[in-house]
């Protein structure tokens, strides 16, 4: 009978036009708006000249396709010597970019400029800046572009350079000794030399996009679920289901369940999308580059794949959490606005706090369902659990699913019972 | 089969909702006339084990209702005052979903919910959402719901609200074929549907029963003390200040008041025949100049 429920209860949750709103309008911002036209138009679209991504061209597509065939002349193991011919080649481009503006050669300089663009300049400015800041000169027009100015011959030393500035972070960002230990052990299975393809995609996809994936969805799992037991006094069923044989623990146990489908449903949905965005668009080369390319200090022995699919469980695990939570709220609030409210208060209330909180506050906020972020896997941050110390996503991934599971008996306590008025 | 009340008092605060209630109640049914406010709905919660009572306690055959749970909501069919439906189902989708909840297998809810939608002249927009439906249509389909379990334990709250005449006698007709072996207590303010349907009423005033015992027990402790008295029309706003009216008819120029009232309102007033109606004007006077019931 509880299968037979559980059909009705999802059945019932489908039935709402809020509820299909919702998902509609999730699936098209994180699908159409966030995955393919942010690789069609708004990232990779070729500039006309304008700050704003939709004053892009649409050919995102294309200019993927160029990028990629661009990258592959570095593709392999990164080397001292691959850098600086990367750095060396960037440099060429823009050289000669303005060198054809002084001679007021338009077409060259927008050849040389298109060319500078394919290249993944911003990820080697990047790793030029934290491996080698001593190289940044402050009569240069734009000091911190590294990558426009530096010498290449002295970009050496690629991974032992590496290795110290984790250890001069950690010691920056005030570890312990028993940390530090613990997260360069981490660093130590980090596999060298780095494999390299094409990285912009990657960083993009990684950093970005799947970032807003969990805010996204928080609203419209709020939205969806917080009718789920509020409304059914709203709708004045709950007096009357509170009457029948099934009306009490089974029913509250089918809706906790239909509430979970519907957030699978919704997260497999957009998940969908967005790989097949990702396969269109980006394609899978480069899928067992180090994370470490995005952030060169991280010290997760993770490429870019795992890195993903840390993402996606994050925000699988998180939206199931935040789903019990908000049907928790529902079901004691008995009003759909005030569960509505509180739902959305408990993910973006911390977020909105949290820039103003001590650091270990700022940590818990963390373990609320979606309101950390995955991107900590570029992190080193840490717990101290049971004398144990437990790198943070290990738990920003378990804490907030344990947390919804933790509230599924009071949710349907507060359901199933006697009314006291 | 006994159902049976016991002392059963609600309190919310300083208000005394429902005051020590007591009652036993076998096969029949049971009526529960009172006006606003005067704890039918709160007292009717409690015995489906709804609502959690102050004190005291209801028992079906000995044992008491919250404990034996789920085997008591399996005995009990419920319509309450303010029926929910779900606007988007159609009524034999909000009929199927009604009896998961209630556990009837799948086949015999089919069966059963096609043989109620006959019986409550449903079965036409049986594939019509909710929406579209009439007040009546829908209070016919909460009786529907109420009846897919075969109750033993009928309760309904303010039935007949919504339905025109034809529909009422169709209701009565309905609840005097089902009642048989089963115990049936609905609530109304409407007096003739209590007349015509139940076995024995319980009139509800301030949370306790003013009175209770058969239609001719309660009519027969209102004899002497119905007059029927002819005024002149302009005297009749006059007689409505002073007296409580149940009925007035114009008679070959004057008015003929029907008033409820211990002693003879006037020297030229003549006794007449109680109805029910008027034993509850007796018990809910009409408030001076409001036309409303104390």
């Amino acid at each position: 009978m509880i299968k037979e429920l559980f059909l009705q209860e999802h059945k019932k949750l489908w039935k709402k036009k809020s509820v299909r709103i919702s998902f509609l309008l999730c699936v098209l911002y994180i699908v159409v708006f966030g995955s393919f036209l942010t690789y069609q138009w708004f990232t990779f679209g070729s500039s006309r000249g304008t700050y704003s991504g939709f004053g892009n061209n649409f050919d995102g597509y294309e200019n993927i396709r160029k990028m990629k065939e661009y990258a592959k002349q570095w593709e392999g193991e990164m080397t001292d010597e691959k850098l600086q011919e990367m750095v060396r080649d960037y440099q060429a481009l823009v050289r000669g970019a303005e060198a054809a503006h002084s001679a007021g050669d338009r077409e060259k300089e927008s050849l040389y400029a298109e060319q500078a663009q394919r290249t993944d300049r911003s990820s080697i400015g990047s790793w030029i800046s934290t491996l080698y800041p001593e190289l940044e000169d402050s009569s240069q027009t734009y000091p911190s572009l590294l990558e426009r100015y530096v010498d290449p011959a002295e970009l050496t030393g690629f991974y032992e350079r590496r290795q110290q500035k984790v250890e001069e972070y950690l010691d920056i960002f005030g570890h312990t000794e028993e940390e530090k230990e613990y997260l360069l052990q981490m660093n130590d299975r980090v596999k060298e030399p780095f494999v390299y393809h094409w990285l912009e995609g990657w960083k993009l996809y990684l950093t970005q996009m799947l970032n807003d994936f969990g805010m996204v969805m928080a609203v419209f799992i709020v939205i969806a679920l917080s009718t789920v037991f509020a409304g059914e006094w709203h709708n004045g069923m709950g007096m009357l289901m509170l009457t029948t044989k099934n009306g009490w623990r089974e029913v509250a146990y089918a809706k906790v369940l239909s509430g979970i489908a519907f957030t699978l449903e919704l997260f497999f949905t957009i998940a969908a999308g967005a790989v097949a965005g990702q396969l269109i668009y980006l394609g899978t080369e480069g899928w067992d580059m180090p994370i470490q390319y995005i952030k060169l200090i991280a010290v997760a022995p993770m490429n870019m794949l795992q890195a993903e699919i840390y993402e996606y469980v994050y925000f699988l695990l998180g939206s199931v959490g935040l789903a019990l939570l908000v049907m928790f709220f529902s079901a004691v609030a008995r009003n759909n606005f005030i569960a509505l409210v509180s739902g959305l208060a408990i993910v973006y209330l911390p977020m909105a706090l949290t820039g103003y909180m001590p650091m270990q506050v700022q940590r818990v906020f963390d373990l609320i369902p979606l309101v950390g972020s995955p991107s900590d896997i570029f992190r080193t941050n840490v717990f101290h659990m049971f004398g144990q110390i437990i790198w943070s996503p290990y738990l920003l991934i378990t804490i907030p699913v344990i947390l919804g599971c933790a509230f599924i008996p009071f949710t349907v306590r507060r359901w199933a019972g006697r009314l006291k008025r | 089969m006994e159902l049976s009340v016991d002392r059963l008092t609600k309190q919310y605060g300083s208000k005394i909702a429902v005051d020590c209630v007591s009652a036993i109640l076998k096969p029949g049914v049971y009526g529960l006339l009172g006006e606003n406010g005067a704890g039918k709905t709160t007292l009717m919660r409690m015995i489906c084990s709804i609502l959690e009572a102050t004190s005291g306690e209801v028992l079906y055959d000995g044992r008491n209702v919250t404990d034996m749970g789920a085997d008591y909501r399996n005995l009990l069919g419920y319509l309450p005052q303010d029926f929910g439906y779900y606007p988007d189902y159609t009524a034999m989708e909000f009929l199927r979903y009604m009896s998961v909840l209630k556990g009837i297998p799948r086949k015999k809810a089919l069966r059963r919910s096609e043989e109620l939608l006959e019986v409550t002249g449903l079965t036409d927009v049986s594939a019509k959402k909710i929406k579209t439906f009439s007040g009546g249509m829908k209070q016919r389909l909460g009786i529907a719901q109420a009846l897919l379990n075969h109750p033993k334990v009928l309760i309904l709250d303010e039935p007949t609200a919504g339905l025109d005449p034809k529909e009422r006698v169709r209701f009565r007709n309905l609840l005097a074929d089902y009642a048989g072996d089963r115990i049936v207590l609905l609530s109304t303010h409407i007096v003739s549907d209590i007349e015509a349907i139940a076995d024995y009423v319980f009139i509800m005033k301030r949370g306790g029963f003013a009175a209770q015992g058969t239609v001719p027990d309660l009519i027969e402790q209102a004899e002497g003390k119905v007059w029927e008295l002819q005024v002149a029309p302009k005297e009749v706003h006059e007689w409505e200040k002073k007296a409580t009216i149940s009925n007035l008819r114009h008679e070959d120029g004057h008015v003929v008041l029907r008033i409820v009232s211990d002693e003879q309102p006037s020297p030229h007033a003549v006794m007449c025949h109680a109805a029910l109606e008027d034993l509850y004007l007796y018990y809910f006077p009409v408030k001076e100049g409001t036309g409303l019931t104390d």
